[in-house]
């Protein structure tokens, strides 16, 4: 039980942590094809900044706000797999891209259609934070069927 | 002989300031009102004023009239979107010409845009309404319009357009109405001498660009004075002057909601600074120049509303910097307009939908 607390929180960091990369990559990538002087310590610098901004002095913690998406859709395949015989890895990923995708297309539904994680205002940004979600699931499920 | 000199410098800092105080109350002019949003002075007792709601109301007389002025086009009244600019055509006593900036839907589409329509004011309703201006292209948000209106001395109109919110890097290109500062006629028509008349790639309306969510401009002793929402900080006031690059959002000294850096660079050869920027957020809203007597001490002053907290800034500017800033009316709640009466008084609209039209007077 200790061990699969310990993934999960893992798995929810994995998540975070992408997207706050893709977030601050897709920033950057715009400054830098403006002649911008993006360079890789300020990549590394912007990172960590937004890795705290995101996290500790925006309007909603990401890391909260990942962590409830992830615990939900957990949380449904932990109880559908009673029934689907199928890989966790494979049901978790899903279950991983599923609470991505919920947060990506529900907050905007929530705030006028505005997209309020940056990385997420294109359907390329979406579509990557969903692969992050995919990841980050995966993880979790891979480490699970290890275990058992 | 130490407290002496404490007890002189004490004296003379209160008459120091009292020099710069001016006292004054309120009065309530109208309540009860929904979300007011852009108010035009026709003068001291008549006003006409928009509601975000999608109302164009008068006050005659002095006292507020029941119904509102029909006519009035349909508007999209979602997050800051509604009917929201006023400003009354500089001949109005006699053309009864006005200009009013709303958020506009596209018919059979789950988009919208900005538009400004011209229009006559007869007796209690709009006719002639024509669409001068509509920005594009059109968005899926409901946010960051801009919306508000002021004419240069040449009569040419400035319509500030905001970024859409999701739009933001567009406001860096000139081949959309995005983060602009829109300079055309009053009929529409783009005159000859804007900046980038000819220019391929680039719309010829433009005036200006890189700009967020302008909710003031306001034109005085030859300065084109304008107020823009930056995100979690980095609001900003800006001299605006064609062509200019304001750096949204390649530079600013704001962040992101999330809390994310949208640009970590606040400075770049080419792009303008402000002439002052707030962190944290005041979240400018309108604003006046003011340039009568009857405030006398105030005489030449910026004034801004402000939503957070709620107040306006008394700002006294000096060879484009701000060199005094006071916080005033604080005690109202969120002001979403101010502007300056014929007399001298300044007329507030507080925010919300149970807004309020409040004089400032002296007591």
């Amino acid at each position: 039980m200790l061990k699969k607390s310990l993934y999960l929180i893992i798995s929810i960091l994995i998540a975070t942590v992408l997207v706050v990369l893709q977030t601050t990559l897709s920033n950057l990538i715009w400054l830098s094809s403006i002649d911008m002087p993006v360079s890789i310590g300020l990549v590394l610098n912007t990172f960590f900044a937004d890795l705290i901004g995101m996290n500790l002095g925006g309007a909603i913690p990401l890391v909260g706000l990942v962590a409830a998406g992830m615990l939900i859709a957990y949380g449904v395949t932990l109880i559908l797999l009673i029934w689907i015989d199928t890989r966790k890895s494979y049901a978790y990923a899903l279950a991983g891209a599923a609470a991505i995708l919920a947060i990506v297309l529900l907050m905007p539904l929530a705030f006028y259609n505005l997209d309020l994680i940056a990385g997420a205002r294109t359907t390329l940004g979406k579509t990557i934070l969903i692969l992050c979600g995919l990841l980050s699931g995966y993880y979790f499920g891979s480490k699970i069927e290890n275990k058992e | 002989m130490r407290n002496l000199k404490v007890l002189f410098l004490f004296i003379f800092s209160a008459l120091c300031l009292n020099l710069s105080a001016e006292d004054f109350e309120y009065k309530v002019i109208a309540k009860d009102l929904s979300h007011p949003w852009g108010i035009a002075m026709i003068d001291d007792n008549n006003i006409l004023f928009t509601e975000l709601s999608g109302q164009l109301r008068r006050i005659k007389d002095g006292t507020l009239e029941k119904g509102s002025i029909s006519g009035v086009p349909e508007v999209l009244f979602a997050g800051q979107g509604g009917l929201s600019g006023i400003i009354l055509d500089p001949d109005f006593n006699e053309n009864n010409k006005i200009y009013i900036a709303f958020s506009s839907p596209d018919e059979g589409k789950s988009t919208n845009t900005l538009e400004v329509i011209s229009a006559i004011l007869d007796s209690n309703s709009l006719t002639n309404i024509t669409t001068i201006f509509k920005a594009s292209p059109s968005r899926r948000t409901a946010a960051h319009y801009g919306a508000r209106m002021a004419f240069l001395d040449d009569g040419t109109l400035l319509i500030t357009s905001g970024d859409g919110f999701n739009y933001r890097e567009q406001a860096q290109d000139l081949d959309n109405h995005f983060g602009k500062v829109i300079r055309i006629n009053t009929d529409g028509s783009i005159p000859s001498d804007n900046p980038y008349t000819g220019q391929d790639g680039a719309l010829p309306e433009i005036y200006s660009y890189g700009h967020r969510n302008l909710q003031g401009i306001v034109v005085a002793n030859g300065f084109i004075y304008e107020n823009e929402h930056g995100p979690m900080g980095g609001d900003e006031l800006n001299i605006v002057e064609p062509a200019k690059n304001y750096g949204w959002p390649a530079i600013t000294y704001g962040k992101d909601y999330s809390g994310a850096m949208i640009s970590p660079f606040t400075q770049k050869e080419g792009m303008e600074q402000p002439v002052k920027y707030w962190v944290p957020s005041i979240a400018p809203s309108g604003m006046t120049f003011y340039d009568k007597d009857l405030f006398s001490n105030w005489k030449g002053n910026l004034f801004i509303s402000a939503l957070v907290p709620g107040d306006v800034r008394r700002l006294v500017i000096s060879d484009f910097k701000v060199i005094e800033e006071e916080t005033l009316f604080s005690d109202l709640g969120r002001i979403r307009d101010i502007v300056t009466s014929p007399n001298g008084t300044l007329v507030l609209a507080t925010d919300g939908p149970s807004g309020q039209l409040i004089r400032v007077q002296p007591k």
